[in-house]
Parts: structure tokens; C-alpha cells; sequence
């Protein structure tokens, strides 16, 4: 009988905690499909019959489309430039036995650490003189910037896939005469497939949600999403109808890659957890 | 080029030195990037730390003949400074606040999880979900939470159905403002100090965003519970919040100390988020050290105190990685 009490009371506590959790996302969803008329009203009382996808119109043709374009851009081309060398470094720190290895490890580790900040203010400066300042070269620069900052995320996840490859088979390419190279790209990359799966979504997600940098780096035309959304977000301006609209449009890639590969990105996190 | 090169190596010996220079050659583009888009940029901040210099002018370390030579004057002036002490203090109920929500509720909602078993994926989905979405974003669905307004805000249309408004309350050194969310919901008077509550009102989002990162980190560590000493503990006929106290929760450590020394580090960088809702305000009571870099660094291109903000961010550095260096070298150890 104590212990129905206890389930009970156990379910009950966590599905109010999941209601709690849910519900500031459901209030901006729900802003977001009704007209300013009626959300203003307050959302949870609002007529459900006048649903509308029009905010989402209004604000992707106001200008989000190019934000979102943006942050399309500069996400895959920092995932791509990350996985290239990422991959090609973990497994060499992983795998491999030479003389700076912890030194080469812990420096690229202390991206994890500093903060953004501290690299941001040179930057500028730094790409007028790469050239990195103008038209397009800009992806390329913000997208260099998220590789060097996610080195260290990079290492701490991958080198631990890399790590779970047993030796036998490492050993067996070797002995028939595999270079380095060619096990690297044969044997390893393909086992450690499903925990780079893990890897890309964490940092398409991660470089997707940055605005400090986007903000700092870029100019007016390359910004992504999430400076869209600051700019849209002016309270004196009564557009919750665009605002809410447009968090719900930058907020639906990470969501819907988390949906689809849910196992992927907690197995990612776990690596990451498990191996600190 | 590469491959060939590799391949006479591996034929030639499998010596040590032969596996060194192959390993640089993996890590050479790595490095090149690391080195060129953060050592690079992070020295440059710190020898402009000693040099008065603005965003329209920038320091450059080839125009020697620009340099204004600021000695430790930025650092002086940024430790006298009350901005810099406001910031500080905002940051500090950060790394406080912070860290121990997110580790007390991820960690209950943890072992609530654990103890459900059915059904377990699909609460602890609900609350991973948050933690996809950008700071940017979390600023501005919590920004309808918080909407003053009773008919728009859910907060305050709570408060009007049972009958309470905007009440200000005072229960000993705590005073509160029900209902003025972002704009003066209370403050926290201990004993000259005059700790804002607006900060807190910033924090609860950041933790509900943060909360799925401490509970997949904490279901992770209660996977690694042995299971023979939760069995002695039953055994022994221990209640289950002995077993929790005794067994549990000492298998847990290396968990927690990973969640606290990950939302630290966040808790520092913080800037989206006080940038999305309040931008520093209202006065500067949610002002953040990472924010008020920023605004010296750009907000004012003309105003040469970029070389304050350089100081900042060397400050907030030198601070989080004395305080990370003992993880860092337990994880550089252990692999």
C-alpha cells in the first residue's frame, strides 16, 4: 500500500516537473501560430480556430530567411572544417605515442575552459589583415574561429571513440601492410562513425545557438539566427507575434536533429560525461 | 604526397621517431587553425592589455610606432573601478547560483528518473529538450514567461488568479517585488551588500536550459553504480534514502564534479542571455563581466578602452583556469 503511495507521488512530482519544463516553450509556440489579437489576450485563452501561420510568413519574408541562410552557412562549414581536422588530431592523441602528446592535449583542452571573450576583441583587427573581413571570406573566418574553439571539444569526444577501437584490429591493418593513413580512413573512421554522428549534432547544435560571435564578426549581411532574434526582440515594438515567431524558427533545426537522433546526441554527451 | 610518405614510414620502422612525425602530420591542420585562431588572438589580447588603444584604431603588433603605452594602468583602472566590482558581484551570484541549482535539481530529477524506470526516456526527454535551444532564444521564450502584463505574461496572470498582483513583500533581509520580473523583482540585503534578485530572475531560464546536461551526465553515472553494493545495502536492510545517502550519492562524485566544474565555466562566459532580455539593465544590475567587456570593447568604437576590456577578459581567464587546472590535469593524465 506505502509503495502505490510512493509511485503515485513519485509519477505525479515528475510529470508536473515535465509540464513546467515544456510549458515556456508551448506559451511560445502558441504566440507564435495565433494573431497579435488574440495572444495579447493571453495565450491560453485564446479562440484555437484563429491558428494561423502568418507570423511565421511575415517574419521569414521580413528578413529571418537571410539570417537563417547565414546560420545554415556558417554552421555546416564549421562542422565540415571541424570533423576534417578533429578527427585527424583525436586519432592521432588517441592512438598514437609521441614526445608533447599531453602537452599538445591539455592546451587544446583549455578551449573548454577560457572564455570566448578572451579571443574576441583581436579578432577583428586580425581578419582585415587575413582578409577575412569582406563578402563571403567571412564564413570561412567565423568558421575557423568555431573550429579553434571547439578544438577542445573535438578532442574530449572523439579521442574517446577513437579510444573504444579495439588494438587487435588496428594491429591486424598494420601487419598487412596498411600506412597509417589508409587504417586511419578504412578501419577507424568507419567504426567510430556512430560517435561522430554524436559529435556532429553537438556542434551543429553548438555553433547554430552562437551569437557572440556572430554578433562581433560579422557584418549586417552574414549574421546569423540568433543576432536576428536579438534585434527582433524590442519589447516597445508590440511584435510578439514576429518575435515568438522567429524563436520558434531558430529554436526548430537543433530540435528536430535532437528528435530524429536523440540516441546519437545523449550517447554523445554520456562519451563526454563518462570519460571526465 | 601524404599518403606515400606515411606508408615509406610505417615500411621503413615502427620506431618511435617514425610515429612522432606521423602524428604531428595529423595534428599539423589542427594545430595550424588552433594556433593562428586562438593562441594567436589570445596573446594579442594580452599584450594589448598594456596599451591604451580603441576598435576604430586597433592595436597592431607590426605598427610598434602606434603604440600607446598604457603600463598596468588598464588593470588599475579596472580594479578600482565600481563598473568592473558591479559586473564582478553579478558574476559571482552567477558562479554561485548557477552551478548549485543546476546541480541540486539535475540531480533529483536524476534519482526521481531512476526510481521510475518505466517511462524514465520519456521524462528525462522533456527535459533534455530545453537544452538544444540557443541562450539567444531561451532569453526570449522566458521574456513571454516573465511579460508583466497579466494577460500576457504566465507569471503574473498566476499571480492575479490567486489574488495577489504585484504585492512587495519583506521577510527579513529579503525584500521582493511579486510581478516585476526583469525590471525590479527584489533584493537580497546581506549585510552592506545589496545582492539584485533581477540576476536570479536571468539564472532560473539558464538553468532550465541547463538542467538536461546535469541529468543525462548524472543517468550516466548511476549506470556505473556497482550493483553489488546497492544488493548489500538491501541486504543489510537498508531504507532506500539510506541506500541513496550512503551508497548512491558517494558513486555520484566524479558526476557532480563534472557538472559543477561545466556550469561554472558557463556560468563565466555568460553573455547571450543577459544580453537578449535585459542588456545589463535596468541600471546596470544584471550587468555580467562578459557583457561588460563587450560593451567597452565595441559598444563605443570611439572610446579607447578597448584595452580595459583586454584587461577583463585577461582576468576573467587567469581566474578559470586557476580554478579548472586541477580537472584539466586530471583529464590529461588519465588518457
Amino acid at each position: 500500500m506505502r509503495s502505490q503511495w510512493r509511485t503515485l507521488a513519485l509519477y505525479a512530482v515528475l510529470t508536473l516537473v515535465s509540464i513546467v519544463w515544456i510549458v515556456p516553450v508551448l506559451g511560445a509556440a502558441a504566440i507564435a501560430i495565433l494573431p497579435l489579437d488574440q495572444s495579447t489576450k493571453g495565450w491560453w485563452r485564446a479562440d484555437a480556430s484563429t491558428a494561423t501561420l502568418a507570423n511565421f510568413r511575415r517574419v521569414w519574408e521580413g528578413g529571418l530567411s537571410g539570417y537563417a541562410l547565414n546560420s545554415l552557412i556558417i554552421a555546416v562549414l564549421s562542422v565540415l572544417i571541424t570533423l576534417a581536422v578533429g578527427t585527424l588530431a583525436a586519432y592521432a592523441i588517441a592512438r598514437m605515442r609521441f614526445r608533447f602528446r599531453t602537452i599538445v592535449q591539455v592546451m587544446l583542452l583549455t578551449t573548454m575552459i577560457v572564455p570566448v571573450q578572451i579571443i574576441l576583441i583581436p579578432l577583428i583587427p586580425w581578419f582585415r589583415t587575413l582578409g577575412l573581413n569582406s563578402g563571403s571570406w567571412q564564413y570561412l573566418g567565423i568558421a575557423l574561429v568555431h573550429t579553434a574553439f571547439g578544438a577542445g571539444w573535438a578532442i574530449f569526444m572523439l579521442s574517446s571513440f577513437f579510444e573504444a577501437i579495439p588494438n587487435e584490429l588496428i594491429e591486424a591493418a598494420k601487419l598487412d601492410g596498411a600506412s597509417s593513413l589508409k587504417t586511419f580512413t578504412t578501419i577507424a573512421l568507419p567504426l567510430a562513425i556512430p560517435g561522430i554522428v554524436s559529435f556532429v549534432i553537438i556542434d551543429f547544435v553548438f555553433v547554430w545557438n552562437d551569437l557572440l560571435m556572430g554578433l562581433t564578426l560579422l557584418d549586417a549581411d552574414h549574421r546569423p539566427m540568433t543576432v536576428g532574434l536579438a534585434n527582433l526582440n524590442a519589447p516597445q515594438l508590440n511584435q510578439d507575434d514576429l518575435i515568438s515567431a522567429g524563436s520558434i524558427l531558430a529554436i526548430l533545426p537543433p530540435l528536430l536533429l535532437f528528435a530524429l537522433l536523440n540516441r546519437y546526441y545523449v550517447r554523445g554527451l554520456f562519451a563526454g560525461a563518462v570519460k571526465g | 604526397m601524404m599518403p606515400s610518405r606515411a606508408r615509406t614510414a610505417s615500411a621503413k620502422s615502427r620506431g618511435r621517431g617514425s610515429e612522432s612525425r606521423l602524428a604531428y602530420l595529423f595534428l599539423a591542420p589542427m594545430l595550424a587553425i588552433f594556433v593562428g585562431f586562438y593562441v594567436w588572438p589570445a596573446l594579442a589580447t594580452l599584450s594589448s592589455s598594456f596599451f591604451t588603444w580603441g576598435m576604430l584604431n586597433p592595436w597592431r603588433v607590426d605598427r610598434p610606432d602606434l603604440w600607446v603605452s598604457a603600463g598596468v594602468s588598464n588593470y588599475t583602472t579596472t580594479l578600482t573601478s565600481a563598473d568592473f566590482w558591479n559586473a564582478g558581484l553579478n558574476t559571482a551570484v552567477w558562479l554561485f547560483v548557477f552551478p548549485v541549482l543546476v546541480v541540486t535539481i539535475s540531480l533529483a530529477l536524476s534519482l526521481l528518473m531512476w526510481e521510475a524506470k518505466r517511462g524514465a526516456g520519456f521524462f528525462r526527454s522533456a527535459i533534455i529538450v530545453p537544452m538544444t535551444i540557443s541562450l539567444a532564444a531561451v532569453g526570449v521564450i522566458w521574456g513571454f514567461v516573465y511579460n508583466p502584463n497579466p494577460d500576457k505574461g504566465l507569471l503574473n496572470a498566476g499571480l492575479r488568479l490567486i489574488g495577489v498582483g504585484n504585492a512587495d513583500l519583506t521577510l527579513g533581509p529579503l525584500e521582493l517585488h511579486l510581478g516585476r520580473w526583469l525590471s525590479n523583482p527584489g533584493v537580497l540585503h546581506i549585510g552592506g551588500l545589496d545582492v539584485r534578485l533581477t540576476n536570479i530572475m536571468i539564472i532560473i531560464p539558464a538553468v532550465w536550459a541547463f538542467v538536461g546536461f546535469g541529468v543525462i551526465t548524472f543517468t550516466a553515472g548511476l549506470t556505473s553504480v556497482p550493483a553489488e553494493l546497492l544488493e548489500a545495502a538491501r541486504v543489510d536492510g537498508a531504507s532506500r534514502w539510506q541506500t541513496i545517502r550512503h551508497v548512491t550519492l558517494p558513486s555520484l562524485r566524479p558526476s557532480v564534479i563534472v557538472v559543477v566544474v561545466i556550469s561554472v565555466i558557463f556560468a563565466l562566459r555568460t553573455f547571450d542571455i543577459v544580453f537578449v532580455t535585459t542588456g545589463g539593465g535596468p541600471a546596470q544590475d544584471t550587468e555580467v563581466l562578459g557583457l561588460l567587456l563587450w560593451q567597452q570593447a565595441f559598444q563605443f568604437l570611439d572610446s579607447p578602452r578597448a584595452g580595459q576590456a583586454a584587461a577583463i577578459a585577461i582576468i576573467m581567464s587567469v581566474v578559470l583556469i586557476a580554478g579548472a587546472m586541477p580537472f584539466l590535469r586530471k583529464n590529461g593524465a588519465s588518457s
